[in-house]
């Protein structure tokens, strides 16, 4: 399963994983070492309460023996029983009042065999009547020794009742010793034994605490909490007083006479656990410690990384922005370092490759040096249909003889800047510049569906640019230069000529040698741009001016030669009568109806005095008059130069 | 708590008598047995003559002390008895009642006192001794002449009853109820037939006696 969170940065990703396992780990530790401890501290208070409960019977149990004890020996007092024997109240009242005193008790009373009262120090002036907690009487008499002990309430106040015979020395009464129950004997029992008591009573349907180390508020809360459950007698349950949790223990007293009693022993869990909290405590510590340094560490581990990683990105950026002037700097020498330094020599690497390819592309054309540089450099080519496109300025020579050379250096470098941006503009490749001459060719190394076409814009595009270059060379009148264009279309060999150490990636064939010779042929008609038969035919947008059928050097086969006049859509309709007219007159020239084909030129002529074709062809016209051509003459002139 | 789990029961006594052989002086044989059958110490069975005047047996006795008992545990005797108390031990006494019939004390002493106490009026007189709480005997006082003591098989012979018609009662310290509800008829003189009587007991608690040894010796 994928996680679904995605981090933004590495360093997120780190103090992630670093701080995830942190937690993960302090947080396993945390909880088993405070379940751990909370549980031992359970056990503890009830292992404590336990021993504590069993503690605090024997505890009753040694308390009862000295209260009985004492009741003893008070009784045995001979003196005692004598004060008993006169059977005067008076004294015996004010015997047992000593003896209380002796004693340290609450009450003392001497109660017949009979269960009548004959004195008692808590109403003194009450004799005669019947004791008020005879099942107390009853449990003595059960016993081997007369006696008994109870917790028992006289006027609502409880007291600790002991009784023992009195023995004249027949039993002849019995004398009862109590003691005070109170928040005082709960204090000292939880000064023993460290555990909160309380002693509690059932008063209406509620149990009330009588004697209780609890303070006032605890202790209304335990009384309205407490119900005696004796299936949670003798166990350890929790009982929460005043929003703390106590572990409670629940010893039902045995019920003597009316009363019943619980004695409930208590420990707080809090002050149990407080060594816990303690260790919880420390151990938060060391895990916010652990969480401060593990930030530090991740971010100082993170930024160890990601710093780098910028710093190269940045560097990264800077290539591909074409600077590789500043190289990455990162002083680690870990892998980091290492990928820097392969970095900084790919970057030199690249620089020289630029620099070579920059080189490359001013002394070949942009598209060759990429071919060039793409491909494995072999010599051989490919047979390609291309549009070789020739270029010349016209009076170059006389040009070069009248300028500085200086000035004709700047002349023909403006000069062939412009020219080459036209032909790259419209997808050519300068193959070479011959002195003031250019080739251009379209088609290769790459080729386009409408190579013909580019060829033909861009010789008339070079042709209108004339009137610029002259601006800007600062040429006019005669100075001004003009060029002639000639573009032929047909299959050629391309690819790299020379040898392995020195070649050339070029174009061989004949429509090379074609575009040349109609480069040449232009000035033969005072036109700009001449394109072959081939051409104008794969151009069917353009309309162009037929201007002759030419046999030229080194090539037996007659050409039809193109004048390119502009976009057919766009052709203005004078100029395209005026083609028609001409055609009619070119029509009638190659049928040899020279006196219509004249007719027909005087008109054109007469029209469009500019039109050097015009002229030319009356002229040629005249000579056929007086040389009458050959019965085979199809129109066709033969230029033996260039 | 201590609870109480030892439950003693009453017991009743059962007193056999025999009627008297003799025609002069016959003699009366008892036997005092609890309700359980057990026969029963110490118990002081007595005739009284239903006609006619008593006489004879108003002699001095005595009730010992030996190693911190009274003996006899329980003495009989008629009205008008001298009884001393010679003590046997090394250690001194002293002997008490706060019984109504006789209320007397004889403070810390050794050997035998210089007067005997006189027992004058009839009932019961309960001794202690103010330094041991467990040191008790009864003395029994009767105003007739015919009585004798339990031994340990629970019978008692009265001798030297002179025939006629007699009440014949039983006393024990434990006893629950008073010798007057224990009475019966009884024929002394011709065949003696002996008569028990079962009574019932009741329970009494005993200050304890610690282990001998110190002072035991006196």
């Amino acid at each position: 399963m994928e996680l679904s969170v995605r981090f933004r940065t590495f360093r997120s990703r780190v103090l992630t994983f670093v701080l995830g396992l942190l937690v993960l780990v302090q947080a396993s530790v945390f909880l088993a070492v405070t379940t751990a401890q909370e549980r031992n501290a359970r056990l503890h208070i009830d292992e404590t309460l336990e021993l504590t409960a069993a503690a605090f019977e024997t505890e009753l149990d040694v308390r009862e023996r000295i209260l009985l004890d004492k009741a003893r020996l008070l009784s045995g007092d001979f003196a005692f029983k004598e004060a008993c024997a006169t059977g005067e109240h008076g004294t015996l009242l004010s015997a047992v009042e000593n003896h209380r005193d002796r004693a340290d008790a609450s009450v003392m009373m001497v109660v017949s065999m009979d269960g009548d009262v004959q004195a008692d120090t808590l109403h003194p002036d009450q004799y005669g009547t019947p004791f008020a907690h005879p099942a107390f009487l009853d449990a003595a008499m059960d016993d081997d020794r007369g006696e008994a002990t109870s917790i028992e309430f006289i006027d609502g106040e409880p007291h600790q009742l002991v009784v023992t015979p009195l023995f004249t020395p027949d039993p002849t009464a019995w004398i009862v010793i109590g003691f005070p129950v109170d928040d005082a004997l709960a204090e000292e029992l939880r000064r023993s034994t460290g555990t909160e008591i309380s002693l509690m009573r059932m008063v209406g349907d509620g149990w009330q605490p009588f004697a209780t180390t609890l303070d006032r508020e605890l202790r209304d809360d335990l009384a309205r909490r407490f119900s005696l459950d004796l299936g949670e007698a003798h166990k350890s349950i929790p009982v929460e007083l005043d929003g703390r949790e106590y572990v409670t223990w629940i010893a039902p007293a045995e019920s003597v006479g009316r009363v019943q009693v619980a004695t409930v022993l208590q420990r707080s869990l809090d002050d149990a656990l407080a060594p816990t909290f303690r260790v919880r405590n420390i151990l938060v510590g060391i895990f916010g410690a652990g969480l401060i340094f593990s930030i530090l560490g991740g971010a100082l581990l993170a930024s160890r990384v990601t710093r780098p990683v910028a710093i190269l990105a940045r560097g990264a950026e800077r290539v591909a922005e074409g600077d590789y002037t500043e190289p990455v700097e990162i002083e680690q020498r870990d892998e980091l370092g290492v990928l820097a330094d392969s970095f900084n020599r790919m970057t030199k690497g690249l620089a020289e490759r630029d620099r070579v390819r920059n080189l490359l592309g001013k002394v070949v054309s942009p598209a060759v040096a990429e071919e060039l540089l793409r491909k494995e450099i072999e010599l051989g080519g490919e047979e390609r249909v291309v549009s070789v496109l020739f270029s010349d300025v016209r009076n170059f020579t006389s040009l070069s003889e009248r300028a500085a050379p200086h000035d004709l250096v700047r002349l023909l470098n403006t000069y062939l800047t412009r020219v080459s941006a036209i032909v790259e503009e419209h997808g050519g490749v300068v193959d070479k510049f011959i002195g003031d001459a250019v080739m251009a060719i379209f088609g290769a190394p790459l080729g386009h569906a409408d190579d013909a076409l580019r060829a033909v814009h861009t010789a008339m595009e070079m042709y209108e640019a004339l009137d610029d270059i002259n601006t800007d060379l600062g040429l006019s009148g005669d100075t001004r230069i003009g060029i002639g264009v000639g573009v032929s279309t047909g299959v050629v060999v391309a690819g790299n000529m020379g040898s392995l150490n020195r070649l050339n990636y070029t174009v061989i064939g004949d429509s090379v040698n074609v575009a040349s010779r109609l480069e040449g042929v232009t000035k033969r008609y005072r036109v700009g741009v001449v394109v072959g038969q081939s051409t104008a035919n794969a151009c069917p947008g353009i309309a162009f001016r037929e201007l002759d059928r030419v046999r030229v050097k080194g090539r037996d086969e007659s050409l039809t030669i193109y004048e390119p006049l502009g976009e057919q859509a766009s052709l203005a309709p004078e100029l395209a009568a005026e083609c028609r007219r001409w055609e009619e007159a070119l029509e009638s020239f190659r049928a040899r109806d020279w006196d219509g084909a004249d007719v027909l030129l005087d008109g054109l002529t007469e029209a469009y005095p500019d039109t050097y074709l015009y002229a030319l062809y009356r002229e040629r016209i005249a000579h056929l008059r007086a040389e009458p051509p050959p019965p085979d003459w199809d129109g066709t002139i033969t230029y033996d130069e260039k | 708590m201590r609870r109480a789990q030892a439950l003693l029961s009453g017991m009743g006594f059962l007193i056999s008598l025999a009627a008297p052989v003799g025609v002069e002086a016959g003699s009366l044989s008892a036997s005092v047995a609890d309700n359980g059958g057990d026969a029963v110490k110490d118990a002081v069975v007595f005739a009284t003559p239903l006609a006619g005047k008593a006489s004879g047996r108003t002699k001095s006795t005595v009730i010992d002390q030996v190693d911190k008992e009274y003996v006899p545990h329980v003495t009989a005797v008629r009205t008008g008895t001298q009884v001393s108390f010679p003590n046997r031990d090394q250690i001194r006494h002293h002997v008490y009642s706060f019984s109504d019939v006789k209320t007397f004390e004889i403070p810390l002493y050794k050997g035998t006192p210089s007067s005997p106490v006189l027992f004058d009026r009839p009932g019961v007189v309960t001794l202690g001794c103010n330094i041991h709480d467990w040191m008790k005997a009864y003395v029994f006082v009767t105003e007739t002449p015919y009585f004798a003591v339990t031994g340990a098989g629970g019978k008692a012979n009265l001798a030297g009853v002179p025939s006629g018609e007699y009440r014949v009662e039983v006393w024990h310290p434990r006893m629950k109820g008073e010798p007057k509800a224990t009475a019966q008829q009884v024929s002394v003189g011709g065949a003696a037939a002996p008569v028990s009587f079962e009574i019932k007991q009741k329970r009494v608690w005993r200050p304890r006696r610690g282990p001998r040894g110190a002072g035991g010796d006196y």
